[in-house]
């Protein structure tokens, strides 16, 4: 028998097409792949450029990845009852191979996406790239923001230690604001009146399951649209020549993977995420804090209840949805800080800068009683 | 108008319509589902001790149940122990009244708001005396400041 036949009837029917070497077979390569064809056969030689995109979305979806992969090893160990959750924590650290490592890296993967999802939504806003036909892709890309604050909450419960229990107190105690319904959603949420053993079980399936489900059709569906609405925003004007996706985009993209995959496992490398004592309701950690991501929020309820901890956030979403509808101008599409959208940059650079300023106060200068504290002197 | 409202239409309405309302109804149907009928968590009346466990004159702390039980001269009135503003457990202070730690509210010895962000005063719930003579706490009965009871 011809083994080198055999072998090329498999690959060959895996693969329709051989390793692609002219343009011809470059681009029914990529047309030829389910994961592949997903992506354009040929792309501008513009949007490969870094200073482009920053490769911010492509980064979001990679630790997406990564948070999916590390995710169902954990669940492997972890169980999701008060009375076994903490030490499953403990023998992720101490008795599993490479435990410590598989939570450090999915711990610091979730705290990036949130700031790479965050950026990302900057970089569309500063290039203009959310106006016509893009509006609507902009809406799911917000929501997909707000998809991935609800996932990094959920999971920010299940390690059931101090840190986790007073965190989604302090978080859920903030839902329960909305005006008439708030109670009921938080006990919604719960699953109960206290932060317990059904809060614990709704969280996990939640942030394992439910969460992630959507996450997945709302990714396909941004993907598809980006495609859809003409890829990446471009000034009309000025040539655009095209290469093909293989290897110029396929090669960018492997490497942009390495360097996340190597940066998040560094930091699980050199930092470890953190467990303290476990959850305590008796006991009240001061101050209590909310996960970073909600300290600006944390900060604002310190003001006002009701004002910072729901008119505030919410009239954001929704001035955020509504903005490619409001501000429709064609113009300065596609470009960093077009002069033509000077107002428009300017306002949403404001409110960047206050939601940071707010962040990093409740983060690094609140003490005890969430007095003022200088980052140094604590 | 006339031409507007033609037979096809209004059917295609009436069809469209009635889709919706069941699929509202499924969904609000389905929807109670998610809302719990059994709680496995601790009783929200339940009794906290006999009455000779509070001596007059002492506010005691009940770190388990988040309360604290006071025995005054007129009588016995509960407190709740949690932050109305982010749900932290406050800390009792003779003559000063409630701090919370987490964001500095303070409460006078009548629960009332003195300063911080805290919306509102410290619930106050009924408690009542069982037949064992153990003084029983409803955590669902908010009353008033003047509630006492009498033993």
């Amino acid at each position: 028998m011809d083994d080198s036949g055999f072998l090329r009837r498999i690959v060959g029917s895996v693969v329709r097409v051989g390793w692609p070497r002219t343009r011809r077979t470059r681009l029914s390569a990529m047309l030829s792949s389910l994961l592949l064809h997903v992506q354009p056969s040929r792309v501008t030689v513009r949007s490969l450029r870094f200073g482009t995109t920053l490769g911010l979305g492509l980064v979001s979806f990679f630790l997406f990845v990564i948070l999916t992969l590390t995710g169902l090893a954990l669940m492997l160990y972890y169980v999701p009852h008060p009375d076994a959750a903490y030490r499953s924590m403990r023998d992720l650290e101490h008795a599993v191979t490479f435990g410590m490592l598989m939570r450090n890296a999915h711990r610091w993967a979730a705290h990036g996406m949130v700031v790479t999802v965050f950026l990302h939504l900057c970089r569309v806003f500063f290039t203009g790239a959310y106006k016509a036909p893009r509006e609507f892709n902009w809406v799911v890309g917000v929501s997909l923001l707000l998809l991935t604050l609800a996932l990094s909450f959920t999971g920010y419960l299940l390690p059931w230690d101090q840190l986790a229990f007073w965190a989604i107190t302090v978080g859920t105690a903030i839902v329960a604001y909305v005006p008439f319904v708030g109670d009921d959603i938080r006990f919604l949420l719960l699953g109960g009146h206290d932060i317990g053993g059904a809060a614990l079980l709704r969280f996990y399936v939640l942030h394992c399951l439910i969460l992630p489900l959507a996450m997945v059709g709302l990714v396909a569906l941004h993907f598809w649209r980006v495609r859809k609405d003409g890829g990446l925003a471009a000034p009309g004007h000025g040539r655009n020549r095209r290469v093909p996706a293989w290897p110029h985009l396929l090669f960018r993209e492997l490497v942009l993977f390495m360097v996340v995959v190597a940066i998040i496992n560094g930091a699980a490398l050199l930092f470890d995420a953190p467990l303290e004592g476990p959850a305590d309701p008796t006991r009240t950690p001061n101050p209590a804090r909310a996960p970073w991501y909600f300290l600006g929020l944390q900060e604002l309820v310190h003001y006002g209840a009701l004002l910072g901890g729901v008119v505030v956030p919410s009239l954001l979403v929704l001035a955020l949805m509504l903005l490619p509808y409001v501000d429709h101008q064609p113009a300065g599409i596609g470009v960093w800080f077009a002069r033509e959208r000077r107002f428009a940059n300017s306002v949403f650079a404001v409110v960047v800068l206050a939601v940071v300023y707010f962040t990093v106060v409740g983060t690094f200068f609140r003490g005890p009683n969430w007095a003022w504290v200088w980052p140094w002197v604590r | 108008m006339s031409n507007w409202v033609t037979r096809r239409r209004t059917l295609l309405a009436v069809a469209a319509g009635s889709i919706v309302a069941a699929g509202a109804g499924l969904a609000a149907a389905l929807g109670r589902f998610f809302i719990p009928d059994v709680l496995y968590e601790s009783d929200r009346r339940f009794s906290v001790g006999r009455t000779d466990q509070f001596p007059k004159g002492t506010g005691t702390l009940l770190a388990e149940r988040r309360l604290f039980v006071f025995h005054a001269e007129d009588g016995f009135y509960v407190v709740s122990a949690v932050c109305t503003h982010l749900g932290c457990n406050v800390v009792h202070e003779e003559k000063k009244g409630f701090a919370c730690p987490c964001h500095g509210s303070l409460f006078g010895e009548d629960g009332v708001v003195v300063r911080g962000p805290a919306p509102s005063p410290l619930p106050r719930f009924a408690v009542t005396l069982s037949r064992q003579g153990e003084l029983v706490v409803d955590s669902r009965r908010r009353v008033g400041v003047d509630y006492r009871l009498r033993v």
